[in-house]
């Protein structure tokens, strides 16, 4: 296990440089004009210069590899460079709304992979019975539903008609007791500092904001984790050793949970990399229809102004968190599957 | 025979009609919304009625009604669907086109070449597909063009693995050490014997792709960064809705037509991807005939 994780480190590096590689040439598309706001870091820089200034300030007028250098010098100091249309550096801007898109995921996860490895093992058990038609049918419509119109019509519905999930983060008195000094700021998301600050009508205000895009995030996931749990489940159900464990007298709960559900996970685990590349992406979109303030909302922002300065950093951002996960993922998966380590 | 299972099985059936039924609006756009006398140079154009943002019900002149900046919502669905296979088609199209002459030349060549092409394939996976898209389309600037080209950019990856790993198995075969025996060029080789042997999968892959592709392509036009405005697309449509679906105080519900009708576009169009491609991997997939 040991030397599994020390190959796994070993390699993050050799992905990091690979990201940031990538970012790096799309900013090579860029005109040294265009790259320069990516450089400045307040507005105060522009006075009394000319842009031909600051570019050869900059070095953008520099070959490719001395550019490349000095960036990631820039970054390891952490400078991501001001960005305009969130009139903050990038990395403040990362920060105050990171908590809110971790908030969101970590309220999505859940619901995702219960309910999507419960209603897979129910489509299997009851294969080609109506029970199955009925979960693969919700979720071939699930899968097809782009995230985006199945919010605006959550939205339309929940909110427009019902009034039940507001969008945004917080109702406006909620959002007022949070910005005065007596509510500590402890993680920046509302959930836990409202526990931590003993306001329970503020939590209950926080979820009642989550509920919407934590469902339309998890439908289509639901559908996709359905289908691997399902067709890992059959396969699994048909082993030899399924058998045997029906043959010496195990009841069907101990089976069904210990030996076949086990065994099936593997395949939901290998996907589960992808699945959290997935819903980082639709979390651009989610916050976006429901104006949830995280870093989904100001990445598509950024983009629809053009500011690339923000563009590249919460792309880089990404990159990086992405490394990460795909660790974690990697590590959860030698955990459940021990032939992994031994490779 | 894998075209008698899919008739047999009543959920790809409707998923075939469908697609059916949007091929043939495709084809019949123009007899179907016939594009008006003034711009009939430019009929991806959609025609607008009138002045102010406010949408307006359906009427008999626009049977689903003018969306905001009274452009026709009918029009423009009838001429999106053009928009929706073009996209789609060109994408899937090139990205396949690019993996496969990647994957298989790499898993040809193999070695260290096969090595450092899958690290750089491996990269280009880590991203998230949306996000990567919103980059290069940002940058690129606004256009179903640079729309295709950053799909394009970020699909080929999944086709290149796919065909890398059937190709690894069969330059091993007996018949491709004959054909290398008997002196046949190496470009020959890979064409004549084996792609013809690797190339099914892709393509079955490649057709389950088509609706995810044309999602993310009016994600980013639902976005803003896809077509320009007012260009016969979906997602666009779509966006218009958007500061108009929290309706009247007195009726939320007044302007349903904005987002239903080119949500039911999009969600059917897909749908009916999605099922013929959940049926042909059931039928493909002999793990479960068993």
């Amino acid at each position: 296990m040991l030397t599994y994780i020390a190959r796994r480190l070993l390699f993050l590096p050799v992905v990091l440089i690979g990201v940031t590689l990538l970012v790096f040439v799309a900013m090579s598309l860029l005109s040294p004009y265009q790259l320069v706001s990516t450089y400045i870091k307040s507005p105060e820089e522009l006075k009394n210069q000319s842009l031909d200034d600051l570019v050869r300030k900059y070095g953008l007028d520099q070959p490719a590899h001395v550019r490349y250098m000095n960036w990631m010098k820039n970054l390891f100091r952490g400078d991501l460079g001001y960005s305009v249309s969130a009139s903050m550096p990038v990395k403040e801007a990362i920060a105050r709304r990171f908590p809110a898109t971790i908030e969101l995921a970590l309220f999505a996860v859940i619901p995702v992979v219960f309910g999507g490895i419960w209603l897979g093992t129910i489509s299997a058990k009851n294969y080609n019975k109506p029970l199955d038609h009925l979960s693969r049918t919700f979720a071939i419509i699930g899968w097809s539903l782009p995230d985006f119109v199945f919010g605006l019509i959550l939205l339309m519905v929940f909110y427009g008609v019902l009034g039940w999930f507001p969008p945004g983060r917080l109702s406006m008195w909620a959002d007022t007791v949070v910005l005065t000094g007596d509510f500590v700021r402890y993680t920046g998301m509302n959930t836990v500092d409202s526990l931590l600050n003993g306001r329970p009508d503020i939590f209950w205000d926080a979820v009642r904001h989550l509920i919407a895009p934590v469902i339309t995030l998890a439908y289509l996931w639901w559908a996709y984790l359905l289908r691997i749990t399902r067709s890992s489940m059959l396969e699994v159900m048909n082993k030899d050793y399924v058998r045997t464990a029906r043959a010496k007298g195990l009841t069907e709960k101990v089976v069904a949970n210990r030996h076949i559900r086990r065994n099936a996970m593997i395949p939901v685990a290998t996907v589960s990399g992808s699945m959290v590349l997935g819903l980082l992406g639709g979390v651009v979109i989610v916050e976006t229809v429901f104006d949830y303030k995280g870093i989904g909302l100001l990445t598509a922002t950024g983009a629809q102004q053009l500011d690339y300065t923000l563009i590249l950093g919460t792309t880089l951002f990404y990159g990086m968190l992405l490394v990460l996960i795909n660790l974690v993922v990697d590590l959860l998966y030698a955990v459940i599957d021990p032939r992994v380590r031994l490779e | 025979m894998v075209m008698k299972k899919l008739l047999r099985n009543p959920l790809s059936m409707i998923g075939l009609i469908l697609l059916l039924g949007f091929v043939l609006v495709a084809i019949f756009a123009p007899w179907i919304a016939p594009t008006p006398e003034n711009n009939k140079n430019d009929p991806f154009r959609v025609p607008r009625y009138g002045w102010g943002s406010n949408p307006e019900p359906p009427s008999k002149a626009h049977p689903m009604g003018l969306t905001q900046g009274k452009y026709d919502i009918f029009y423009g669905i009838v001429w999106g669907t053009r928009t929706a296979f073009q996209v789609g088609l060109i994408v899937t199209g090139l990205a396949c086109l690019v993996g496969v002459i990647i994957g298989s030349t790499s898993a040809y060549i193999g070695g260290k070449f096969d090595e450092v092409v899958m690290r750089f394939v491996d990269v280009f996976m880590s991203f998230p597909f949306l996000i990567a898209a919103i980059v290069i389309t940002a940058i690129l600037g606004r256009g179903l063009d640079k729309v295709i080209f950053a799909l394009v950019i970020f699909r080929w990856t999944g086709y290149a693995r796919l065909i890398r790993g059937s190709v690894l198995q069969v330059k091993e075969e007996e018949y491709v050490m004959a054909a290398r025996a008997g002196g046949v060029s190496h470009p020959k080789i890979v064409t004549r014997h084996v792609l013809p042997n690797t190339i099914f999968p892709v393509l079955i892959q490649a057709s389950m792709n088509m609706g995810s592709i044309v999602v993310t392509a009016s994600t980013l036009s639902f976005l803003g960064l896809g077509a320009p405005e007012g260009y016969a697309d979906w997602g666009q449509m779509i966006s218009f809705a958007r500061n108009w679906i929290l309706g009247t105080p007195d009726n939320p519900l007044t302007y349903w037509y904005t987002v239903i009708w080119p949500g039911l576009a999009i969600v059917l169009f897909v749908l009916s991807w999605n099922l013929i491609g959940d049926a042909f991997r059931d039928i493909m997939d002999p793990r479960i005939q068993g």
